[in-house]
């Protein structure tokens, strides 16, 4: 490391371009004879498809194609290395949710392939639907998938410690339920697809997709043709938060496009994308907690209802981070937990924000305050008693390397005034009531759940003839700024100043084939692989300056692109020089440096038990929020907010700070606004003007705090950011509410309504 | 059905014949290739394809490009005086823009804002953007994105800089 970048807030590398309107989306994009696809979807929860009549919708001038589920039998396929596979690119037999993809239609133009879907008949017998998990769970319920024994494709059940003795040793037991609903990922950047088949039937997929290299395979599989006929090409990703993973429609403009031979563009409408997106796994989850006198933690035991929609599609990992992350964030080793994951008749559910943590840590975070105040204990203290910290092993066998937990609490508590704040208590009488709450989480670098076969990180890079350097990553930006540090990172190894260094989108024929970007691994897992590569491809140019030079290579060293010796001070060879003469005396190759990571002692999970390290690092995080309520109206509004969080090590401090304020902020709306609100199988509220997201008025001040614990797996010490800084606001929020005016809301979100009516049901019980 | 309209977008005349249906967005993005404004919802709810009608900031999606015979337009594509490329810069400085889907709206807002107001406070900032919805940056730093131009424009006195939006 010559030239510290590290630590450095460097702007966006490819923020000009975003500002200035020149960052082209899936949906920019245009081929000459590009046809327009459009899905044909399902207006039943639940029904059988007993007649399709496409014959009108192929006369109609314009159209190339209209395909069906009966026109050829798609292979079954799952996402995510499950076992169980439900899904089919086009329902044959039967629909399973309002949006089930019934047919797809390519045409000239986007007005001829809508006015082909309402010439498409279908008959269907509509069946009686499963809205409710809890019901659909029941043994007496009609199948959704028939082919299943029952509507509960995934089950956990596993126990730690000694759960009798634990609730024994308590001195306190508190117990109750949670909820989390239906949340939308709200991405701003509708789902879009480009595909383009050639002569030979290989198709290039242009798609805004986080994990391209896993995209490949499933798509691939749901289309039964092999791996090698697709080339997916990611595109810059107008936000995702885990929304972006595999999704079906870039699968159907795949299909049409081998269909017709022609190039062909897809786009969700917004309410296309409210309705068949994929959202946050809504969870009913039970949890009863036994604390001793002294404050630690003695027995838990969890019991969840995830509501998986219609397939499973991530549901079991969800469900499994749901079930078992949590406990790995305070010393506890008393635990008994089972989930069952649920078919409904309602839309797939899948990746957002938090992987199940965000559910779970609503309700484990609520409860911590309950068993605290029996205890006539402070939360923050409560917390910290128990607080993991480095070196600890869980009994989950999760090994925290690093664990700023304590200092996370401890600098929080003293930022935002914890003390003098939660001994404040407005008056009863009073319209405005403040509170202060907090809440913790931990979450993951990388997450080893549910791919069997590897979970690492590749990287080359090129230098070229000029000197500049290209970075090939294997993990995808998906806005939150990930070319930016790979960049960083790459020339603070190499010594290049940081324009001379760019960094490619994914692309499978070009690219490394990465994993992608999910579980919050980019950084940490990608960062470890780009410099590594650095590293190498330094080396390389080092060594051929050292032999042009006849010096030794530990002599020189490269700073702002130009190779300087130690021993002799008139030594100024810029790269370019350097890389020129590789490239001739390689005779046309080109410096080139490889970077694979595979975080050592880390394994995927026992399939029976879910015991094994799971992450080469995890990253903790505490929130306070002050807020006040209106007791008349129930209008929460929060006043103050102070986010600590451990990262390990900043390695962009803009682009750090700039992830715990969007979380944040998306924490806000999940705590207080946003409920996919579904009436019989519909969404009700499918565009932005009835879900509510949060706009510039619903914010409120946010200080953040960077706390670095130096993980020795990340990448100078990094560990994951972006999903943690969302999932420890809800309780916050929650446990402030009942700090202030003494109603504790256990289903999210906290509405005023909610409030309201536990203001009254409070003041009757009095 | 086609109607034939002049317009002057981006400070250079235009002349043809237009799909009546076709809104100033499809006009602009299907027609003309300015893909710079972007289709975020179905309609007047995210911002995304905000551009300047006659110096006002419209949300492109919500009209029709047939009914603006004579009018001026300008998109993103056409901001490239001074006063554009520093509320650009301040943008990318401050760390407002994340994923860029919704940038182009916002920077087109933040230049009409600028235009009407020369020295907002917080409370105008937030009312000239409620309509754009950003899922990425928590807008902390749409605030101080939109300050921090003020700043250097009065220290670069770039408003005496000649302006091309109409």
């Amino acid at each position: 490391m010559y030239d510290d970048l590290i630590g450095k807030g460097v702007p966006m590398v490819d923020g000009l371009d975003k500002v200035m309107g020149r960052h082209l989306f899936t949906a920019d994009m245009q081929l000459p004879g590009m046809l327009y696809g459009k899905v044909l979807r399902s207006p039943y929860p639940h029904a059988r498809i007993v007649k399709i009549d496409t014959s009108k919708a192929k006369a109609l001038i314009g159209v190339r194609a209209v395909i069906t589920g009966r026109d050829m039998d798609f292979p079954r396929y799952g996402v995510a290395g499950q076992r169980i596979l439900d899904e089919q690119l086009l329902a044959g037999d039967k629909v399973r949710y309002v949006g089930d993809e019934v047919a797809v239609v390519a045409a000239i133009d986007p007005d001829i392939a809508l006015q082909a879907l309402d010439l498409i008949e279908v008959e269907y017998q509509p069946l009686p639907a499963l809205f409710d998990p809890r019901e659909a769970m029941q043994e007496s319920a009609a199948l959704i998938h028939e082919d299943q024994d029952s509507n509960i494709p995934y089950k956990i059940n596993f126990t730690r410690g000694d759960i009798e003795q634990g609730f024994n040793e308590a001195a306190v037991i508190v117990e109750d339920k949670f909820y989390s609903p239906l949340h939308y990922q709200g991405y701003l950047e509708p789902q879009a697809a480009v595909a383009d088949c050639d002569a030979r039937g290989r198709v290039s997929l242009w798609i805004p997709m986080q994990a391209p290299t896993l995209g490949r395979g499933t798509y691939a599989n749901a289309l039964g043709i092999g791996e090698e006929d697709l080339r997916v090409i990611q595109m810059p990703i107008g936000g995702s938060f885990g929304g972006k993973l595999e999704y079906k429609l870039h699968a159907l403009c795949a299909l049409l496009s081998r269909a017709t031979r022609c190039p062909v563009k897809m786009v969700n409408t917004r309410e296309e994308d409210f309705q068949v997106g994929l959202p946050r796994v809504p969870m009913y989850i039970k949890m009863k907690l036994g604390v001793r006198k002294d404050g630690t933690l003695a027995a838990k035991q969890t019991e969840i209802v995830a509501d998986s929609g219609a397939y499973i599609n991530y549901g079991h990992a969800i469900m499994l981070s749901a079930a078992h992350r949590h406990d790995n964030l305070y010393r506890i080793q008393n635990i008994a937990t089972k989930a069952w994951l649920v078919y409904t008749n309602k839309v797939a559910t899948g990746c957002f924000r938090g992987f199940g943590n965000p559910q779970i840590h609503f309700a484990y975070e609520s409860i911590l305050d309950m068993a605290a105040e029996q205890l006539g204990m402070d939360p923050a203290e409560l917390r910290l008693i128990n607080s993991s910290q480095p070196g600890d092993v869980t009994p989950h066998g999760w090994k925290l390397l690093s664990c700023g937990l304590s200092d996370c609490i401890k600098q929080s508590v003293a930022a935002s005034h914890w003390k003098e704040k939660r001994a404040q208590h407005t008056d009863e009488n009073e319209r405005f009531a403040r509170g202060i709450g907090i809440g913790c989480c931990l979450h993951v670098s990388g997450n080893r759940t549910f791919l069997p076969d590897w979970d690492g990180a590749h990287c080359v890079i090129r230098i070229d003839i000029t000197g500049k350097a290209v970075v090939s990553p294997g993990e995808t930006d998906l806005g939150q700024g990930s070319r930016t540090t790979f960049a960083q990172i790459a020339a603070n190894e190499l010594g290049f100043n940081i324009e001379d260094v760019s960094v490619n989108l994914v692309d499978t024929d070009i690219s490394p084939l990465g994993l992608g970007t999910f579980g919050d691994r980019a950084t940490t897992l990608g960062g470890n692989a780009v410099r590594m590569a650095a590293i190498d491809a330094r080396n390389q140019i080092i060594a051929t300056a050292a032999e042009k030079l006849d010096l030794d290579p530990a002599d020189l060293f490269i700073s702002g692109g130009i190779c300087y010796s130690n021993s002799h001070a008139d030594i100024k060879l810029p790269v370019a020089d350097i890389a020129k003469m590789a490239y001739y005396k390689m005779t046309g190759g080109l410096i080139t440096g490889h970077g694979n990571y595979a975080p050592p002692d880390v394994r995927v999970v026992d399939p029976d038990t879910k015991f094994g390290n799971v992450s080469a690092a995890y990253p903790f995080v505490t929130q306070i929020s002050e807020v006040e309520v209106d007791r008349w109206t129930g209008k929460v509004r929060i006043l103050d907010m102070v986010s600590a969080h451990d990262l390990g090590r900043t390695l962009n401090p803009l682009l750090a700070e700039g992830q715990v304020q969007g979380a944040v902020a998306q924490g806000i709306g999940f705590a207080m606004m946003e409920d996919m609100g579904i009436k019989n199988g519909v969404i009700a509220n499918r565009n932005f003007e009835r879900y509510n997201m949060p706009r510039i008025s619903d914010m409120a001040p946010l200080t953040s705090i960077l706390v670095e614990s130096n993980d020795p797996n990340g990448p100078y010490g990094a560990k994951g950011l972006a999903e943690p800084a969302f999932t420890a606001l809800p309780p916050s929020v929650a446990n402030a509410i009942y700090h202030a005016v003494g109603v504790r809301i256990k289903e999210l979100p906290i509405t005023p309504e909610k409030v309201l009516k536990a203001l009254q049901e409070k003041e009757k019980n009095i | 059905m086609k109607q034939f309209i002049h317009l002057v977008i981006n400070g250079l005349p235009w002349e043809g014949d237009v799909q009546v249906n076709r809104t100033l967005l499809e006009f602009l993005r299907d027609d003309l290739g300015l893909n710079g404004a972007k289709q975020g919802c179905d309609g007047g709810e995210c911002g995304a394809c905000v551009v300047m009608l006659n110096g006002k900031p419209v949300q492109s999606c919500l009209i029709l490009a047939a009914e603006l015979d004579g009018s001026s337009i300008t998109t993103i594509e056409g901001l490239n005086d001074d006063i554009s490329r520093i509320i650009e810069e301040a943008y990318v400085a401050v760390g407002a823009v994340q994923c860029g889907f919704c940038a182009p709206g916002m920077v087109v807002a933040t230049r009409a804002l600028l235009e009407e107001n020369p020295d907002p406070t917080p409370e105008d900032i937030n009312n000239a953007m409620v309509g754009h919805l950003c899922r990425c940056t928590g807008y902390v730093r749409t605030v101080e994105a939109v300050q921090y131009a003020v700043k250097r424009l009065k220290a670069s006195e770039a408003r005496e800089v000649r302006t091309n939006v109409r």
